[in-house]
């Protein structure tokens, strides 16, 4: 709730405004290359994704190994509603999103009580589950295949699909999405969230519903990771489960632990280094991945806060490998609450 | 005539140990009652036992005619019952507001959608209680701190806030002593005591004597799970029983 004094509290926003809608934009435009737009629009998605992880990681604390299978079902979503259905970018944006969440919700009734590291292997199951279902149902899914998106951005019938204004709607979507996050996460709802992360026993004795408000949050940040989804199957007009395997949900959350466990800022600067940098070292071939390894070695090993976190990465992991072997009080039910 | 809380023939059991065994007691609206005994007397679990945190074995605990068995934590809590624990719990990470809004967002709920689309009311009714909680205990100069970079002494107070912010019926204080000097000790005494004078119902459990029979109305004295006492400080201080549980006399 804090905020500094000493500036106003709107010149930060104008100034990230200015950025991605006008100095962007023109920098990609004056190169006029496909290719750099390919990059800023992946970018903002895994922005998106990694500020969605936040919520759910970073704020409530909960360790979420199969995010990426949530924007999975998202492009699945995207791309089924338009291949059967002939729905358009209008309809399947928001209904991606709330498909996940509810997918999300579904898979979050049996699995919330669960503690700790118990629930960090449920999510990693989960992730593989849909991982799965994608590769294999080929009837409805095209399994391995993929499917081709044939439809590209557009609201309301209005084409979408030109490189400038894919970018500029890809953008608009993402910067709707993180701002209704920083909401989400600082408030005294985020509060609450917080406090389940920090110790969720005293949340709980502070009157703090900690089961409901973990659903929310998994379930909230299943809907902005949908959304992101039907932006990646509708922009790049391709989709296959490749894109939403295991290493994807390692990635996003490289880059809320890169960023920093808890800071919307440093969520959104983990996901833009994370992409922008093996894009940057391609002229190292395959020793990037090495650079991109090291990266995350070194500041888990340098900032075990990350950039701009609230809390260290292994402090977190260390809780919740720890709580696996607490002795409850009631000796029944350890890992199950 | 109802209690604020009423507990009977409470008992729990821990594998082959009964931690607490057949207590019967009250605390009526207004008291300020203490709890002691020596160690592993079962203070802790009867505390836990009343603030929802351990199930009971046999009996049951009322409070203002509800009996909260079964009921979850934080249901308990939003009935009006708050704590703080014996070995502080407070959020580390998060500043000392943010650590005392907890409380009062816990008992007035704000989902996610009062959080994206700012109902105002509901969220300055929180920052009112928080502040107020903090101005209670002096804290308020330190609201941005991070609550990990409080001295232990504050961060005592942190937790009072905490609990106060619910705005709860029935406070109960875990060991608030422990771990303080002899100033800091009178210095939380008045504190309770005002505490006290406002209204709020309080029950302090410790285990060092001095402060509860300084501040108290009533004692509760329990010894290896029972109920050995209960009355005045001036009747408990000479009960043979007592000064037997304490100074082990047989043997």
């Amino acid at each position: 709730m804090s905020a500094s004094k000493s500036r106003p509290q709107w010149v930060l926003p104008v100034l990230i405004g200015l950025l991605v809608f006008a100095a962007l934009p023109a920098v990609l435009a004056s190169f006029d290359r496909g290719y750099f737009y390919q990059i800023a629009n992946l970018a903002l998605i895994f922005v998106l994704l990694s500020a969605s992880m936040h919520l759910v990681t970073g704020v409530a604390g909960l360790l979420h190994l199969g995010h990426a299978a949530f924007y999975g079902v998202g492009a699945y979503t995207a791309a089924l509603l338009t291949t059967k259905l002939g729905l358009g970018f209008t309809w399947t944006l928001p209904l991606s999103g709330l498909v996940a969440a509810l997918v999300a919700f579904l898979v979050a009734l049996p699995t919330m009580r669960l503690v700790s590291i118990y629930f960090a292997v449920a999510t990693l199951a989960i992730g593989q589950m849909l991982y799965l279902v994608m590769l294999n149902w080929v009837e409805f899914t095209k399994g391995p295949n993929g499917i081709i998106v044939t439809k590209g951005l557009e609201l309301f019938g209005f084409s979408l699909s030109g490189r400038l204004a894919t970018y500029y709607t890809v953008a608009a979507v993402v910067v709707l999405c993180v701002v209704a996050i920083g909401r989400l996460s600082h408030s005294y709802y985020g509060n609450a969230l917080r406090s389940i992360r920090e110790d969720d026993q005293c949340a709980d004795a502070m009157g703090v519903r900690t089961v409901r408000l973990k659903m929310e949050a998994f379930t909230l940040s299943a809907f902005f990771a949908g959304v992101a989804g039907s932006l990646w199957a509708h922009m790049t007009g391709y989709i296959s489960p490749g894109d939403f395997k295991f290493s994807e949900s390692i990635l996003i959350l490289a880059m809320v632990v890169v960023g920093g466990l808890g800071s919307l800022p440093g969520a959104v600067i983990g996901a833009l280094l994370l992409i922008l940098l093996p894009e940057g070292l391609r002229g190292l071939g395959d020793f990037r991945n090495i650079m991109v390894g090291m990266v995350m070695f070194l500041s888990i090993l340098f900032l075990p806060k990350g950039l701009l976190g609230e809390v260290s990465a292994l402090r977190l992991v260390r809780q919740q490998l720890g709580a696996a072997w607490r002795r409850t009080d009631n000796g029944i039910g350890i890992g199950w609450r | 005539m109802t209690h604020l809380l009423e507990i009977e023939n409470a008992s729990r059991r821990f594998g082959g140990v009964l931690a607490v065994n057949d207590v019967t007691a009250h605390v009526d609206e207004g008291e300020l009652v203490g709890l002691i005994g020596p160690n592993g007397a079962g203070k802790t679990t009867l505390f836990n036992l009343i603030s929802g945190f351990t199930p009971l074995s046999a009996g049951t605990v009322r409070f203002a005619g509800t009996p909260i068995n079964g009921l979850r934590t934080n249901r308990v809590a939003r009935l009006g019952i708050s704590r703080t624990f014996q070995n502080l719990r407070v959020f580390p990470n998060m500043s000392v507001f943010d650590n005392v809004s907890v409380g009062a967002v816990g008992t007035l709920p704000q989902g996610p959608l009062d959080a994206l689309f700012g109902a105002a009311k509901r969220a300055d009714a929180i920052s009112e209680r928080t502040w107020a909680a903090l101005e209670a205990v002096g804290l308020t100069h330190v609201a941005d701190e991070l609550a990990a970079n409080l001295p232990y002494g504050r961060r005592k107070y942190l937790e009072i806030a905490r609990a106060l912010a619910m705005q709860p019926r029935f406070l109960i204080l875990d060991e608030p002593a422990a771990g303080l000097n002899d100033t800091e000790t009178r210095e939380l005494a008045a504190f309770i005591k005002r505490l006290h004078g406002q209204g709020l119902t309080i029950m302090l459990v410790e285990h060092d004597m001095n402060l509860v029979m300084s501040i108290c109305q009533r004692v509760l004295v329990l010894a290896t799970g029972r109920k050995i006492a209960d009355g005045p400080p001036e009747v408990i201080r000479q009960d043979p029983a007592v000064l037997e549980a304490y100074l082990g006399v047989d043997a």
